[in-house]
């Protein structure tokens, strides 16, 4: 359902279980589609638009190839006339220039999202850098960044983005999450890097949790010793 | 720097700017996809239809008219495809839906808070919904979830206001008596 799930149209029964059905349904939680719905569409929003852009485009300059450097050609045409379109249509030319900004946006958002879940580990590495700077202002890639955090079967992967979720520690969910993970780990240097993301950017709550799963014995024993030595120095 | 509208967008698209598209799918396409899953309960198949509704509106942004909002136009697009889906897919037929594919459903549509909870009265509730027609499943989440009034809602259901709101106050009533007949009880309120 929409953003605007409580902005539903007064059912006015004077029924009461029929006015107690309609608020039990708006308790109903949404379900995400899966990335492959964007993936799918923009592929085949692409096969839809490029015939056209294609065919207008060597009408115009009388090719019929499809030469590489055709693209690079319609694009800087399409650039200028694109330019020339801002200039002389004012108010409206504004618009369509937040429009596009707009779009610009969504589909680097999509590309983050794709290159988080690529097979290529390469790919996936390039996801969590380019999503540490969105995933302040973006609930569903710090999802997916979580989700490469702890599940990634790549160490080099899930350590860079433990590191790109630093500044989100504090957000609820993912901060309860990053503690679930600590002890769910079964590898050293992700629990390393778990830890020392609590240790810099955790709370004073957070800090507490971890001395305790230290001092209980949860973490690997290297890496207890590392909590502990770590806050008596910050005490002393 | 204000949003450009819906409209002004689907305008563009009609002008030959099919790029304009990618806002308004990433604006409106969970939505969309909700209303699928409701009307069809299969996730993949509403991911598909999902994709067949917005390049549909691609195809037909021309005979957008701008007498209602674009949401209701695109509703009403959306409410086409996933009931030619459904007509064309015997195994979908609202007089023999499987519990297997409501029990899916209900599962996909619960967060884990309400699972712990055991949200008994949620379950009943979507179980009733899954077991309406698809005309007044359709007229029930639209009204709940996605519109207003029901000027608005009547443009998506291609109806005069009055007629959505008498199509409305049926489907509850309906609702109404399907949650009782499965809970023995009317509901607790």
């Amino acid at each position: 359902m929409s953003d605007k799930k409580s902005s539903d149209l007064p059912l006015g029964s004077e029924d009461a279980a029929e006015n107690e059905l309609w608020d039990t349904l708006g308790s109903i939680e949404s379900t995400e589609p899966s990335t492959a719905l964007r993936q799918g569409f923009y592929q085949k929003l692409e096969q839809a638009s490029r015939p056209t852009l294609m065919e207008k485009l060597r009408a115009l300059l009388g090719f019929s190839g499809n030469a590489g450097w055709l693209t690079a050609t319609a694009c800087v045409l399409l650039g200028i006339g694109a330019g020339q379109l801002l200039d002389e249509s004012g108010g409206n030319g504004t618009d369509r220039l937040a429009a596009l900004e707009q779009n610009v946006s969504m589909l680097n958002r999509t590309l983050i999202l794709d290159r988080l879940e690529n097979d290529s580990a390469g790919k996936r590495l390039r996801g969590v850098m380019d999503a540490a700077f969105v995933a302040g202002d973006d609930a569903e890639i710090a999802r997916a960044l979580l989700q490469r955090a702890t599940e990634d079967r790549v160490h080099s992967v899930r350590a860079a983005a433990i590191d790109a979720l630093g500044p989100q520690i504090g957000t609820p969910a993912i901060g309860k999450t990053i503690m679930e993970s600590i002890v769910q780990t079964d590898s050293p240097l992700v629990q390393l890097a778990l830890i020392d993301l609590v240790l810099r950017n955790g709370s004073q709550q957070q800090v507490d949790q971890l001395l305790k799963l230290a001092e209980d014995g949860l973490l690997f024993p290297d890496l207890s010793r590392h909590v502990l030595t770590s806050l008596k120095r910050d005490v002393a | 720097m204000r949003a450009v509208t819906d409209e002004q967008l689907i305008q563009w698209v009609a002008d030959g700017d099919p790029s304009c598209l990618a806002t308004l799918f990433e604006r409106h396409h969970r939505g969309v996809y909700q209303f699928c899953l409701q009307i069809t309960r299969h996730p993949a198949q509403s991911e598909d239809l999902v994709q067949d509704v917005f390049l549909k509106i691609l195809r037909k942004a021309k005979t957008f008219r701008g007498e209602g909002s674009f949401k209701a136009w695109m509703f009403n697009i959306a409410r086409n495809v996933a009931l030619d889906h459904v007509r064309k897919n015997k195994r979908q037929s609202n007089e023999a839906i499987d519990d297997a594919v409501i029990d899916q459903h209900l599962a996909d549509n619960r967060s884990a808070e309400q699972a712990a909870a055991g949200s008994q009265k949620m379950q009943l509730v979507m179980q009733a919904l899954a077991k309406l027609p698809a005309a007044a499943q359709e007229v029930i989440w639209l009204g709940r979830f996605e519109f207003d009034s029901y000027e608005e809602l009547g443009h998506a259901l291609a109806c005069s206001a009055g007629t959505a709101r008498v199509r409305m106050h049926r489907a509850m009533a309906l609702l109404n008596s399907t949650y009782t007949s499965i809970n023995g009880a009317p509901i607790d309120v």
